[in-house]
């Protein structure tokens, strides 16, 4: 036990990736196709069982990680081998360990060709997500980044739709090009870290920071907003935030349904979680000063992502563009620099996970009935279909934001945090705070327009279309999958305060370091007595 | 802190209810199992809602006589930094009064269902949503923070929409269901930035003082209280004081309770069943804004700008719907905008002050209205699910106790003494004309305005008694299929519920209406008592005095701690610092005069007369000019304008949603998306290309290109920053 729990991050990102490779040597060995779905069941469901260790131990300290490890990899360039969890990874690490053998499940029956190799980059694509959200070294993180494109890519480019070739290739050059600019940036820092220190370089996070935090490397202007910059771009295009999001409609839309989500559910959450664990650590100051340019782009992103998501005729497409609407809230949260907001914004991360997760699950339920995605081939679904219309609408209300469904606690405390923020203070005449929070509320009204005008021609009214009339409602292994995922939708929703405190003081870490950086603090208490004395 | 754990009884007993006919009423089918639990459940919330509002058998006060409110902490909801929201309920006089009348309104109208639904398929699953509803609406009143009264608030609209949308094979109900969600969503956004704008400047969402956990949780509403009155002037609107967040709150009370401009969805919302309409779309629901608005008075008060707007539209509203209602011919129609009309009254009230005759005409109103609706049902239910007038006529012979106890319902709408709505309606008016000193001389016009709907809604709910019981039977008239079309009685439960799907309810040649079973029509009983003699909780001193009594007003007396005096601490604030100086510890009774619109100056009361003989004999006109004209010619045509709702709905589709969408489409996803950022990717792809192919003749697919793209893209950012690394370095 106890060597299960020295190196319980170890056993989580490697035991996926040994089950891939049990699963082709079985393959190679029994000429069997068709049983490799069970491998990866039993793996994943093992993983997510082992990752539930993670709660045996409390919060970590201030900058501190549990489960640590940090043994030297190459020492020819300092580089090692360094995980660990803190209160930010925590719930991301099990969101994955979460979703992955629901993912497996709702490829059960739906791929049709070439069965081990899609299981098995099912479990390497595992690996390469916990390995992002737990190395605390910038090289082996960037590997990981980079090795999570992979499987990924394959995923879509050989399992997916009709234009899978275009989308699978879009969406590695978007992603591709980002992350070779956040490479140069993290050999730029080790550099810069060998000649502040006047020793030898370092890729570690925490050294790094240390560094940082104690005016050993100070950043210069110029070089900490191109750093910043390189490493932004990167996450930004991950997450994706407007204007660099159209790799997502298509990747979302051409993947094979397990892809979709994991897309959607994981893969997106490493932009915001290297934004927050990366670029608010080391450039606190460039966070600041272009905090008014990301919640601007948020805003954007979030009204567009509805109004575009609206006129989808394909119903995975409008799905996926509910994603660009969503995460622009998470990025609103995160900048607007309060407890309440990154607090939300973490949480809504969760929640995305977990609604938009579920969405797609559905979607893939329907495609793999009748072979589209056309909205207007649907209609009158919830006759032939009564629990997956059911299903279907309690997703839909936690996507929308219902309260005590999970979405609502997110999107609301970012809007609080928001409302509360102090960053957008430019101007004295207006409170682009409070303009910035309202504008991202119309979001929420357009989330009930578009997926309620979605349920609306899917699932009421008569069935119109013959082929729609012999549709089977839900199998017990659909149900059953979807289950968990509807748990999860009611407790996030109703009682928050555990996940909360989870992340409550890495969060208030971070926060510190940004406001107090450049004396935010006293900033902030000054205009808070201005603002009272205004009224 | 007085507490008593009977307040989570009340609201979760119908939870219960719901999950079970969910879950084991949706395997059972039985229409006895999930009537008995739907009502049961109801029952219940209804005993434990009387026993701590009145203190039978709790050994505490009633919460509607007790000075501080009763208190039932359940669970932290949310807790970061500063933000705190507990799952915490209160019961005060305002929230007393609210939770007995729904609750036991909803009772009736359980009961009502249990008949009314009989032989639908979905019967486990509409109580269900029924019990849903009641869960979320007593959620709603019984919150003792504003995030949870929005939890009600959102849950409320869910229910409806669900419930709207109950026949799901219909087109107008689906649609019907989304317009009704979404137009209250666009509310809702009012209320989410409402609500922060309040934490933001208070720090606190709750409503009350009260200690949790050994934490002092301060009430948002009294540190309002006690800031200053903001001026009045339109930029106060947006200048994020007390004025917005006012304005904001209202701009939710115009979505749920259906008032200019969103109230387009109630009309709509008709297309549920009927006891639907009584319950959520007549009684509690759409009420929901005015509890909000006089929860919230003191930030009302602090406002006289948002008052000014509240007054402006609840009038504008009221006379708005009574004319559309003049002018429909489906029954439930009719009552939909005369619900609207009445709604707009309350937030008249609300609007120059009078809180407390708001709240009064909420419970009267629920009364007669949900007695019409119910009636209706009843008329529906014995006609076969005809809902037009133009095909009914002299139901009086077959329908008796509908007949008669929709009678007094008439009575009470349109203000006829001893009838309850007489003393409500009459209350606002007469707060209206009073109003002048802060409102100056719109107090008059919003006066004449409301007398004016007085007037329409006798004329409209007379034509509506006429054409359905009095005249000839025209079962089986046709009706001219363009005028049919155009505003198309929609089949409540059969063809929708069941199989059949006759759209043209063809009547069989011998076809008799028949009275409703004991379960639709004791509800309707009981609804016309209470509509005939419930007003007389809160006859006003002007009238009492005319027989000798003294004050009855015992509905002022219970309400009056709930209204703020602004400026000084709340009224039912903690004991703990201010000493129990206040004036209402001493008793309820005694604390009455300190309320300024308590005093009873004699020319304020003979003006109080006055004006209630004027508004009487208003009524009567109107009724008999709807008598004149209508029991000559019940079919007679009103102008187009009035049957196209003055043609709402065509402006909001043509101005704003096809815009929106076309917008969308053409500029946003086609435009920006495709065309220019893809097109940006595309191009430099096909730049590359053809690049390619000048330099030699290469077979260049599209992986190709994008792989030079990357290449160049790549080398060029590699090359500045190693030019950038090394001038740091060195």
């Amino acid at each position: 036990m106890d060597l299960i729990n020295q190196n319980l991050l170890t056993i989580l990102i490697l035991l996926p990736t040994i089950g891939a490779i049990g699963a082709i040597v079985y393959k190679a060995v029994t000429k069997d196709d068709s049983s490799q779905r069970w491998f990866a069941l039993v793996i994943t469901t093992l993983n997510f069982l082992i990752s539930l260790l993670l709660f045996t131990r409390g919060v970590p300290a201030v900058g501190g990680f549990e489960f640590e490890q940090n043994v030297p990899w190459i020492s020819a360039i300092h580089t090692n081998y360094h995980v660990g969890v803190d209160g930010l990874s925590f719930w991301l690490v099990l969101l994955t360990t979460f979703i992955m053998p629901l993912s497996v499940l709702c490829a059960w029956t739906a791929v049709e060709k070439k069965k081990t190799a899609f299981f098995a980059f099912l479990l390497l694509l595992e690996s390469a997500m916990l390995g992002v959200f737990v190395t605390l070294d910038l090289l082996v993180f960037y590997l990981f980044f980079e090795a999570s494109l992979v499987p990924m890519f394959f995923l879509i480019g050989v399992w997916g739709g009709k234009n899978r070739i275009y989308a699978a290739v879009k969406f590695f050059i978007f992603t591709a090009v980002g992350s070779l600019l956040m490479l140069v940036a993290i050999i730029a820092l080790y550099y810069i870290y060998a000649g502040a220190v006047q020793g030898s370089g370092s890729f570690d996070f925490v050294e790094i920071l240390a560094a940082m935090q104690s005016g050993k490397l100070v950043l210069g202007q110029q070089a900490g907003m191109l750093l910043f910059l390189a490493f932004a771009l990167s996450f930004a295009i991950k997450v994706p935030i407007f204007p660099v999001h159209t790799w997502l409609p298509d990747a979302h839309t051409e993947a094979p349904t397990a892809g979709s989500v994991i897309l959607a559910a994981i893969l997106l959450k490493m932009g915001t979680y290297g934004l927050m664990r990366f670029n608010f650590a080391f450039f606190p100051d460039q966070a600041r000063e272009t905090a008014w340019i990301f919640i601007t782009l948020a805003v954007i992103g979030i009204i567009y992502g509805a109004l575009v998501a609206m006129v989808q005729p394909d119903w995975k497409r409008l799905i996926a563009y509910t994603s660009v609407a969503h995460m622009g809230f998470v990025v609103l949260g995160m900048f607007s620099f309060t407890e309440l907001g990154m607090q939300g914004a973490v949480y809504q991360m969760l929640n995305h996970g977990v609604s938009t997760g579920a969405l797609f699950i559905l979607v893939g339920f329907a495609y793999e009935r009748r072979h589209t995605r056309e909205i207007s081939e649907y209609g009158g679904l919830a006759n032939v279909m009564p629990n997956y219309a059911a299903i279907f609408i309690i997703t839909t209300m936690s996507s929308i934001g219902l309260p005590f469904l999970n979405g609502f606690v997110g999107e609301f405390l970012i809007m609080v945090g928001m409302f509360e923020s102090n960053i957008l203070n430019i101007t004295d005449s207006t409170n682009w705070n409070y303009v910035a929070a309202m504008a991202a509320g119309v979001g929420v009204i357009l989330a009930a327009v578009y997926l309620l005008w979605l349920v609306q021609r899917v699932f009421f009214g008569k069935v119109t279309n013959a082929e729609n009339k012999k549709l089977t409602d839900l199998n017990a292994r659909e149900i059953g999958l979807m289950i968990p995922l509807l748990v999860a939708m009611v407790v996030m929703g109703v009682y928050p305060r555990p996940f909360l405190e989870r992340t409550d003081l890495a969060i208030k870490t971070i926060e510190a370091r940004v406001m107090k950086s450049a004396g935010g603090a006293v900033e902030k208490t000054e205009l808070d007595t201005k603002a009272l004395e205004n009224r | 802190m007085t507490e008593n754990n009977l307040l989570s009884l009340i609201i979760f007993a119908p939870l219960v209810g719901a999950v079970v006919n969910w879950l084991i009423g949706g395997r059972l089918k039985n229409e006895l199992f999930s009537s008995v639990v739907g009502c049961g459940t109801i029952a219940i919330s209804t005993i434990a809602a009387f026993m701590v509002a009145f203190g039978i058998g709790t050994g505490q006060t009633g919460a509607l006589f007790a000075d501080k409110p009763i208190f039932d902490q359940i669970w932290t909801w949310i807790q970061v930094g500063s933000f705190r929201a507990d799952f915490g309920l209160a019961m005060d006089p305002l929230s007393g009064i609210y939770a007995c009348f729904i609750t036991f309104v909803g009772l009736l109208i359980h009961i009502f269902a249990a008949g009314y639904m009989h032989g639908d398929k979905g019967f486990y699953r509409f109580f269900a949503y029924l019990n849903l509803f009641m869960f979320s609406m007593l959620t709603l009143i019984l919150g003792d923070n504003i995030l949870l009264m929005f939890v009600g608030w959102e849950g409320v609209g869910l229910c409806s929409y669900l419930l709207i949308g109950y026949y799901i094979k219909l087109d107008e109900a689906r649609r019907a269901a989304k317009k009704a969600f979404v137009m209250n969503r666009i509310g809702d956004w009012g209320v989410l930035i409402g609500i922060f704008l309040l934490f933001t400047l208070t720090g606190s969402i709750s409503f009350f003082d009260k200690t949790v956990d050994g934490q002092h949780v301060a009430s948002s509403l009294n540190v309002i209280a006690q800031m200053a009155q903001e001026p009045f002037g339109w930029g106060t609107i947006f200048a994020g004081g007390i004025t917005s967040i006012a304005v904001l709150l209202f701009i939710g009370a115009t979505g749920k309770s259906a008032q200019i401009p969103l109230f387009t969805w109630l009309p709509d919302a008709m297309a549920g069943p009927t006891p639907v309409s009584a319950l959520i779309h007549a009684a509690t629901m759409v009420t929901a804004g005015v509890y909000m608005v006089v929860r919230c008075n003191a930030i009302f008060q602090n406002a006289p700008t948002a008052m000014f707007i509240v007054a402006i539209i609840g009038c504008a509203t009221a006379l708005f719907a009574a004319t559309v209602g003049l002018a429909q011919n489906d029954i439930k129609k009719v009552l939909a905008y005369s619900t609207v009309s009445q709604l707009g009254y309350m937030f008249l009230a609300c609007g120059v002050g009078a809180f407390i005759a708001a709240i009064f005409h909420v419970m009267t109103h629920a009364f007669f209205k949900a007695l019409l609706f119910l009636g209706s049902g009843s008329v529906i239910h014995g006609m076969h699910h005809e809902q037009d007038m133009r095909r009914m006529g002299n139901l009086r012979k077959y329908m008796p106790i509908t007949y008669v106890t929709m009678g007094a319902a008439w009575l009470a709408i349109c203000g006829i003494p001893i009838w309850a709505g007489f003393f409500s309606k009459d209350e606002i008016l007469f707060k209206t004309f009073a109003a002048s000193g802060p409102l100056g001389n719109w107090a008059y016009v919003l006066w004449a305005v409301g007398l004016a709907t007085a007037v329409l809604t006798a004329v409209y709910m007379t034509r509506l008694m006429v054409m359905t019981f009095f005249g000839e039977e025209r079962f089986h008239q046709v009706l001219d299929e363009a005028h049919h079309a155009d505003d198309h009685a929609h089949d409540d439960a059969h063809s929708a519920g069941g199989d059949e799907e006759d759209e043209h309810h063809a009547l069989p040649a011998d076809f008799k209406p028949h009275e409703s079973p004991w379960t639709m029509t004791v509800p309707l009983v009981v609804l016309a008592i209470l509509s005939t003699v419930g007003g007389l909780v809160g006859i006003p001193y002007a009238v009492s005095s005319l027989f000798g009594a003294g004050d009855v007003n015992v509905f002022h007396r219970t309400l009056a701690p709930v209204i703020v005096e602004v400026g000084k601490p709340h009224a039912i604030a903690p004991a703990g610092e201010h000493a129990v100086a206040d004036a209402h510890a001493a008793s309820p009774a005694a604390a009455v005069p300190s309320h300024g619109e308590e005093a009873h100056d004699p020319h304020e009361i003979s003006l109080e007369r006055t004006l209630a003989v004027v508004s009487v004999i208003l009524a009567l006109f109107g009724i008999g000019i709807g008598w004149m004209v209508f029991s000559k010619e019940p079919l007679r045509a009103l102008p187009k304008i009035l049957q196209d709702k003055w043609r709402i709905d065509e402006l909001y589709n043509g101005y704003v949603v096809d815009p929106i969408t076309k917008l969308s489409t053409q500029g946003l996803w086609k435009g920006f998306d495709v065309g220019f950022i893809d097109g940006i990717v595309n191009g430099i792809g096909n730049l590359m290309v053809e690049a390619g192919n000048a330099v030699r003749s290469l077979q260049v697919g599209f992986v190709r290109s994008y792989a030079a793209i990357i290449l160049f893209g790549a080398l060029a950012v590699i090359g500045y920053f190693i030019y950038y690394g090394l001038k740091l370095v060195g």
